[in-house]
């Protein structure tokens, strides 16, 4: 099996005997090296909240950004190897910013997710255009549609997305996961879903929380379609790890 | 553009029963700039007979001297005043005169006849053919927008108010979709025994 | 309107040739929104300076249950621009999975029109349907795509002579003691048939019929009603 396996993991565009591209698999096991990631959704919107792991007190906690804006009503946490997450979002912006230019309406989460994977799997050896290898970074893409639906979408390397009513994603997601399964119902309101967040990432994370290494991010439905993302506060992070 | 578009205007003139009425704005262009909002374009031929002149304005005014100067020789020759019929075919004659170079107006002619106050409208174009009608006649810059309200606002045997009401709101809501022609207007009802003169007060621009 | 035939008075000693790749086959659109209703009216004619060439080509077309699409001038960019429409409306169905807004058609018409900026499509777009609040809304465009939304519109060969009658009827427009009662269906019905009577009367390129369509969350209604035919 081991001696397979090394014959056909070496090229990003083989097959294995088995039917098994190697590559995109290696690349969903980096995600596992990644800093944790969860996301929940709710009836009244969705959040977001990462760690930010930080290596050394020299290091500028707020130049490190997880969560960033793709559209006023989306927002996308990343785990995994964070450059490769730039040309994602990157992408995913423009496609947005098109789609309004052209349809004058917001681009719902699932198709700026859709128009991400396409991204993810158009990787090749001899193209000059694309990446040579699968992007190493999984991400969840979370907001609030037009209709008022709020989504919570993943994607992984191999370009698969899936929506969820919770996920987590990176180095402490198997206990996040099982613990997201005890504590997670559909009906939470969103507050209550931003603290479950919250202690999920206290439980997993290896420093003490606060709000200088985790970053949170709130889309939240309004009564002007469709909800506003934006990125949580100190102050306010503050506020909330008291009440854990 | 044309030269009959250079000065800008819109005239519209409606029978009723037994009464006529003619309307214009009161802009004077050159080209895209306003040069005066109180410009005469109807001018009185008789005790009750109206010519209204919309295109180039200096024909305009020599057109209407050289009519009233011609009208004046008539009534006096005839000791009678001139009648609508006869007016057509007076202007009528004088436009063709200029056959090959006219006079750059459009003629409408409005009036009751002095005898019987029979009621008379009719147009020409700028080298004098006729048209007589019984409902309405227009001309001018914005000759398609006040084809449009006439035809739908207008019914027959009209009042004297209900007529002024009407060619009111048609000369109003023409001008203003048309550039060349605004700034106000000037409405005059023919009876037997008076003669109203209104101004509307109408968007300045 | 008819700006290359319509020269005033002067005559020209030399006449200069010049590429001009489009003909004016006529015919009128009018739209008016409502509440939560749009109505749009077009004659049935197509022509070719004197000629008529049919009595029976509708200018408004169904693009979705909510949006409806009313194209004239030449002829051929009709053609053309409806079947580019079709595709692009098709392809946002598969990608998005939902039908496109009454408001997304409006905007991507403006995109197709303007992408052919220095040789237009010789078009003037009218487009009708409910918004994605339930009202009802008309746009109105220019040949290389600047649009607006307006409550009415007339446009085609005959809109110099039905725009002031909207704008007097429909805007209460000059007139100071008017009361300006809301729209049924039935009297935009009725009024926009009169319209249309009053324009076959004095422009030679609209008549044969008027096909009336009303759209409103229930579906979409269309009548027809003769017209002059000469």
């Amino acid at each position: 099996m081991f001696q397979s396996r090394s014959e056909y993991d070496r090229g990003v565009n083989v097959f294995s005997p088995e039917g098994r591209i190697f590559q995109v698999e290696y690349a969903i096991e980096a995600i596992k090296l990644g800093s944790t990631a969860v996301g929940i959704q709710t009836k009244e919107g969705v959040c977001l909240a990462v760690e930010r792991r930080i290596t050394s007190p020299l290091m500028i906690p707020s130049s490190i950004e997880k969560i960033v804006e793709i559209d006023d009503h989306i927002g996308c946490a990343m785990s995994g190897l964070i450059a490769d997450s730039r040309i994602l979002i990157d992408h995913a912006r423009v496609e947005a910013q098109s789609h309004w230019f052209t349809f004058n309406e917001k681009m719902s989460i699932e198709s700026v997710t859709q128009s991400v994977s396409n991204l993810a799997l158009s990787f090749g050896e001899y193209d000059r255009k694309s990446m040579s290898r699968p992007f190493g970074v999984a991400i969840l893409m979370a907001g609030v549609d037009e209709n008022g639906d709020s989504v919570l979408l993943h994607m992984d390397p191999s370009g698969t997305y899936l929506k969820y009513g919770a996920k987590a994603i990176g180095a402490g997601s198997e206990g996040a996961q099982a613990t997201l399964e005890e504590q997670y119902h559909k009906s939470m309101t969103l507050d209550d879903g931003i603290k479950l967040c919250l202690n999920v990432l206290k439980q997993v994370m290896e420093e003490k929380i606060s709000s200088t290494n985790i970053e949170v991010g709130v889309c939240r439905k309004s009564e002007e379609k469709p909800g506003k993302f934006h990125l949580l506060g100190k102050d306010a992070i503050d506020t909330l790890l008291t009440t854990l | 553009m044309s030269i009959l578009e250079y000065n800008g205007a819109s005239i519209v003139a409606m029978k009723g029963k037994n009464c006529v009425a003619i309307a214009a704005d009161k802009r004077l262009g050159i080209r895209f700039q306003t040069v005066s909002c109180d410009f005469q374009k109807i001018f009185p031929m008789g005790k009750k007979l109206f010519i209204g002149l919309p295109g180039l304005a200096t024909d305009v005014q020599t057109f209407a001297n050289e009519l009233k100067f011609h009208t004046n020789l008539y009534n006096l020759s005839e000791s009678r005043e001139i009648s609508p019929k006869v007016f057509l075919s007076m202007v009528s004659n004088f436009l063709y005169q200029r056959r090959f170079g006219p006079y750059f107006i459009e003629p409408v002619i409005a009036g009751l006849d002095p005898k019987t106050d029979e009621p008379f409208i009719a147009s020409t174009d700028l080298i004098g053919c006729p048209m007589v009608t019984d409902d309405f006649v227009v001309a001018g810059t914005c000759l398609e927008q006040l084809y449009g309200m006439c035809e739908t606002l207008y019914k027959p045997d009209m009042q004297p108010d209900e007529l002024f009401e009407c060619i009111s709101q048609s000369l109003l809501n023409a001008q203003d979709r048309d550039a060349y022609s605004g700034w106000g207007g000037v409405v005059y009802v023919i009876e037997p025994n008076k003669i109203t003169k209104r101004e509307l007060k109408a968007r300045m621009d | 309107m008819a700006v290359l035939v319509d020269e005033g008075y002067q005559t020209h000693p030399t006449v200069q040739h010049r590429f001009f790749p489009y003909a004016q086959n006529g015919g009128t659109v009018v739209a008016v929104a409502g509440e939560d209703f749009s109505v749009v009216g077009c004659d049935t004619r197509l022509s070719e300076g004197y000629s008529i060439l049919s009595r029976d080509v509708s200018k408004v077309r169904k693009m979705t249950k909510s949006g409806l699409l009313g194209c004239v001038g030449f002829h051929g960019d009709v053609l053309t621009l409806t079947k580019m429409l079709d595709a692009k409306m098709k392809q946002y169905k598969h990608t998005h999975g939902k039908d496109m807004s009454c408001e997304a058609m409006a905007q991507m018409l403006s995109s197709t029109l303007y992408y052919r900026r220095f040789f237009p499509y010789w078009v003037y777009n009218m487009v009708a349907g409910i918004d994605n609040n339930g009202k009802g809304c008309v746009f109105s465009y220019d040949p290389v795509g600047s649009y607006e939304r307006e409550t009415y519109r007339a446009c085609g060969s005959a809109s110099a002579i039905i725009q002031p009658l909207l704008d007097n009827q429909l805007g209460y427009k000059n007139q100071s003691n008017a009361n300006p009662a809301p729209l049924t269906r039935d009297r935009v019905r009725t009024m926009v048939r009169d319209i249309f009577a009053a324009a076959s009367e004095r422009d030679i390129y609209t008549g044969d019929e008027v096909e009336i369509s009303v759209i409103d969350a229930n579906g979409i209604d269309t009548q027809r009603f003769p017209l002059r035919s000469d």
